[in-house]
């Protein structure tokens, strides 16, 4: 139906190459991070839970923007291949965004003394992984491919919206959760992490590797996606002879 | 044509109530607490009604009985306006004079009843004490405690 083949060798290439890579490096990173990292002063131990929690919330944003930018480009183009990306990316997507709120609320019990509380920026951060659950359960009750890949798009454009209300929340509204640490502005004016550098460095590094481990996990899923549906054609083909 | 008008009809009360729910729900979430100016300003509002305040624990203020668990401290936004603060349980680990605390309970007179205490923390990390350096040893504190 589509030339696919074509492109696919490539991404196969690709998810062989950053397996290895992006696995080692997190273990690597998390080796780094209990042996070589200082502790930090106010929370202790329990800092070092930011390494996994924000690095997962830096995919989830990228992912779901995956998610935004390759739905427009369905509703654009028709082509069913962007579909593909858009749901791919949105099931990694909804796994990392449960892991920011598992990860927030381990976190959020030593030094808050909660695991949760409805402030802004919990609350719709809960509300992404709503609507994402939500986006899975249309694509599930849709009956035919086209419609299902037009309504997912729709939702996952309206669904990404949300993103920009997290990351602005801690400045909107009184929260809970502290400000934004690594673009906090300062009394200059410009944007500096309110961070030491042994501690940042770390955490950029880990970032890095997160994303290239949702690589990874979005070109097998990719691949997934494709080989179901040139098995399910050569099925409908089999049973039309 | 008929089950078409059921559906809008339905439809609408349905949005309509998740309007309203969802248009109480931010209000409360967007005023996750308090500050002691704004009580101190209309005090007879807060009274005995569940509320949280976010604030600083005033310098100085804090009393803490570790047998009785009884805590008291007073918050402040600017260590003028300040209101005290009445709480029985564990205090938490983060919990400090200057320290960002949000504390949901009621105005009773002039006290506040606190039966949640939560502990605020800075976007600030920090590495300052040499103590904790020696990781060895500041893990083995760990598997002690």
């Amino acid at each position: 139906m589509r030339e696919n083949k074509k492109e696919t060798p490539l991404m196969m290439r690709w998810t062989k190459i950053l397996e290895p890579i992006s696995i080692i490096s997190l273990l690597g990173c998390g080796i780094w991070i209990f042996m070589g990292t200082p502790i930090e002063t106010e929370m202790g131990f329990s800092q070092k839970i930011m390494y996994l929690h924000v690095p997962t919330v830096i995919v989830t944003y990228l992912a779901f923007f995956v998610v935004f930018a390759f739905s427009i480009a369905y509703l654009w183009k028709r082509d069913m291949m962007f579909d593909q990306v858009a749901k791919s990316s949105a099931e990694v997507g909804l796994i990392f965004c449960g892991l920011v709120l598992v990860t927030g609320a381990i976190w959020g019990k030593p030094t808050w003394g909660t695991y949760w509380v409805w402030d802004a920026r919990l609350t719709t951060t809960l509300l992404l992984f709503l609507i994402f659950a939500g986006y899975f359960l249309l694509r599930a009750f849709a009956t035919d491919r086209e419609r299902e890949a037009r309504l997912a798009s729709v939702l996952g454009i309206i669904g990404f919206l949300d993103i920009p209300i997290i990351h602005k929340s801690v400045e909107w509204w009184r929260t809970l959760h502290q400000p934004t640490t690594l673009l906090k502005v300062n009394e200059a004016g410009e944007a500096k992490p309110a961070m030491p550098m042994d501690l940042l460095l770390p955490l950029l590094v880990t970032m890095l590797a997160m994303l290239l481990f949702y690589g990874y996990l979005l070109f097998l899923r990719i691949q997934m996606e494709e080989r179901y549906h040139v098995l399910q054609e050569t099925i409908v083909k089999k049973e039309g002879a | 044509m008929k089950t078409t008008y059921k559906f809008l009809i339905g439809g609408l009360i349905i949005f309509a109530v998740l309007a309203a729910i969802s248009f109480q729900g931010i209000q409360e979430m967007t005023v996750f607490f308090h500050t002691p100016a704004e009580i101190l300003k209309t005090p007879d509002e807060f009274q005995d009604k569940t509320i949280r305040i976010g604030a600083l624990v005033q310098a100085g203020s804090v009393k803490w009985d570790a047998k009785t668990l009884e805590l008291s401290f007073n918050v402040t936004e600017d260590s003028q306006q300040f209101i005290p603060v009445s709480y029985q349980g564990v205090k938490p680990d983060m919990f400090r004079e200057g320290q960002g605390v949000v504390v949901e309970g009621k105005m009773q007179g002039e006290i506040f009843q606190a039966q949640q205490l939560l502990v605020k923390h800075s976007e600030e990390y920090k590495i300052e004490s040499k103590e904790h350096q020696d990781k060895k040893e500041y893990y083995k504190t760990l598997s002690d405690s």
